[in-house]
């Protein structure tokens, strides 16, 4: 059983952008939401219907994320969403300090009008970013994550771990089924779990402990060779970085995460847009 | 072994950065298949004693690349997409713990044994710490949430796999490393 890459060659707009503009886009959404503290329906809407669009575009066929989408589920709607639904908490303090019209109650616990429309904001605003989260594995060309990081400044150190880190996946995913197949030949049960948690962790070791060991040896070898080969003395070359280069639609699409980044900041401190409130509509459904 | 300085970030570094990273990608995503012991809502995943076993052997700057690299690379060939957070949150797991590393002189001494459970105790509670915190920002979530219901959890999983994995960790690599002469 061989570590696979998610990642597929598609011909689609999402990959056909350079990986920094992806990275660099996905922070600004991020941090344009999350740094001004944006909870209104009017600014999260739109920013949904982009995303799923943007997510769409990318092609992913479902049953390669159906797994993750039913976790980011039970995790969205049962334990953030039903908290948000029961508490209230977690958001803007508007949530629990007005007062509200009770809809029902639950357990004792009155469940306003303000507590279903922040519940529903916090789930659609989470999915937002989840929409951008979920692609980038399967989407984007392992091969290229550690040109990516040198191409967006980092150092040539840190982008070469990146690149050995990526290169060793698969070796390291090779040697753990090697090592778990031949205990298992020495007749090591794997399933059999009995005991303390303590004594059950320990029974793990036969699998972990040979896999790193051997490891930090490859480390010392791969070291003397990158040593030999005067690493770290002058900056290295990336051949791979001709790949990469901005074109219409990497512009275009940085100049959005920038109106989105700094919109949100604009919004909420400039205009005083953003804050947490129950649209009319939603309350005339109640009352 | 720790004739470096601490903060040094030379070739050793950036090939146990990688080779930290790899590896706790892949035990990472070993975790979704190999049945482990399980109690409440808290898991306790193996990997974190090699990402802390990493920062106490060789380092801050090893942790730290080996764990965000490192849970990147899990979360990505697992598909779960990128939880920039995390990431962030299991370096600082790695850095903490490896700020040890120029006191360990003897990894199969009780005394440096244990002053590295207990730096990668601290470690794992930054690490976890920020990156519940963060869910604050990112999801919306109360303190309460964060702290009840991913912070515990995520710490108490993961300072149990430290104690009881990491002596066994550096016994076995006392004995490497004494084999290769280095």
């Amino acid at each position: 059983m061989l570590v696979t890459w998610k990642y597929r060659p598609r011909d689609t707009f999402i990959q056909r952008l350079d990986p920094r503009t992806r990275l660099l886009f996905f922070f600004c959404v991020i941090f344009g939401l999350t740094l001004p503290d944006i909870w209104d329906y009017r600014v999260i809407l739109p920013l949904f219907a982009m995303s799923l669009t943007l997510y769409l575009m990318a092609r992913i066929e479902w049953k390669d994320v159906r797994r993750v989408w039913i976790f980011i589920f039970i995790l969205v709607f049962m334990i953030v969403g039903l908290n948000a639904l029961l508490s209230g908490r977690g958001g803007p303090a508007s949530v629990t300090n007005s007062s509200s019209p009770v809809v029902f109650e639950v357990l004792g616990i009155d469940v306003t009008i303000a507590k279903i429309w922040f519940a529903l904001t916090q789930v659609v605003r989470m999915i937002t970013m989840t929409l951008l989260a979920i692609p980038i594995p399967y989407t984007m060309d392992p091969n290229i994550y550690g040109t990516a990081f040198r191409k967006l400044g980092s150092s040539d150190k840190v982008a070469f771990t990146m690149d050995l880190a990526f290169r060793f996946l698969p070796t390291f995913a090779r040697d753990f089924t090697i090592t778990m197949d031949s205990q298992r030949a020495r007749g090591y049960e794997l399933e059999k779990v009995n005991g303390g948690i303590a004594s059950r962790l320990r029974k793990l070791a036969p699998l972990i402990i040979p896999v790193v060991m051997q490891s930090t040896v490859t480390g010392e070898e791969v070291i003397d060779a990158m040593d030999l080969r005067a690493f770290g003395t002058t900056p290295r070359t990336w051949i791979k970085s001709d790949d990469l280069r901005y074109k219409t639609a990497d512009y275009f699409m940085l100049g959005l995460g920038f109106v989105i980044l700094v919109g949100g900041f604009v919004l909420r401190f400039g205009l005083g847009i953003g804050e947490f409130f129950i649209p009319d509509f939603f309350t005339n459904l109640f009352v | 072994m720790n004739n470096s300085s601490t903060w040094e970030f030379g070739t050793r570094q950036v090939v146990y950065g990688a080779i930290g990273a790899a590896l706790y990608g892949v035990l990472s995503w070993a975790s979704n298949f190999i049945p482990l012991p399980a109690a409440g809502n808290v898991t306790f995943r193996p990997a974190v004693a090699v990402l802390i076993f990493f920062g106490t052997a060789y380092g801050p700057w090893v942790g730290f690349l080996a764990g965000f690299i490192g849970n990147t690379l899990g979360d990505a060939i697992s598909g779960w997409g990128f939880f920039w957070n995390w990431s962030v949150g299991n370096g600082l797991m790695g850095l903490v713990a490896g700020l040890v590393a120029a006191q360990i002189k003897d990894f199969r001494a009780q005394g440096d044994i244990i002053k590295a459970v207990i730096y990668g105790i601290v470690g794992v509670a930054v690490g976890m710490l920020f990156a519940s915190l963060t869910e604050m920002l990112t999801s919306g979530i109360d303190i309460n949430t964060a702290l009840v219901g991913y912070f515990v959890p995520a710490f108490i999983g993961n300072a149990v796999v430290t104690t009881v994995l990491l002596p066994i960790l550096m016994v076995a690599f006392a004995a490497v490393a004494s084999r290769r002469g280095r």
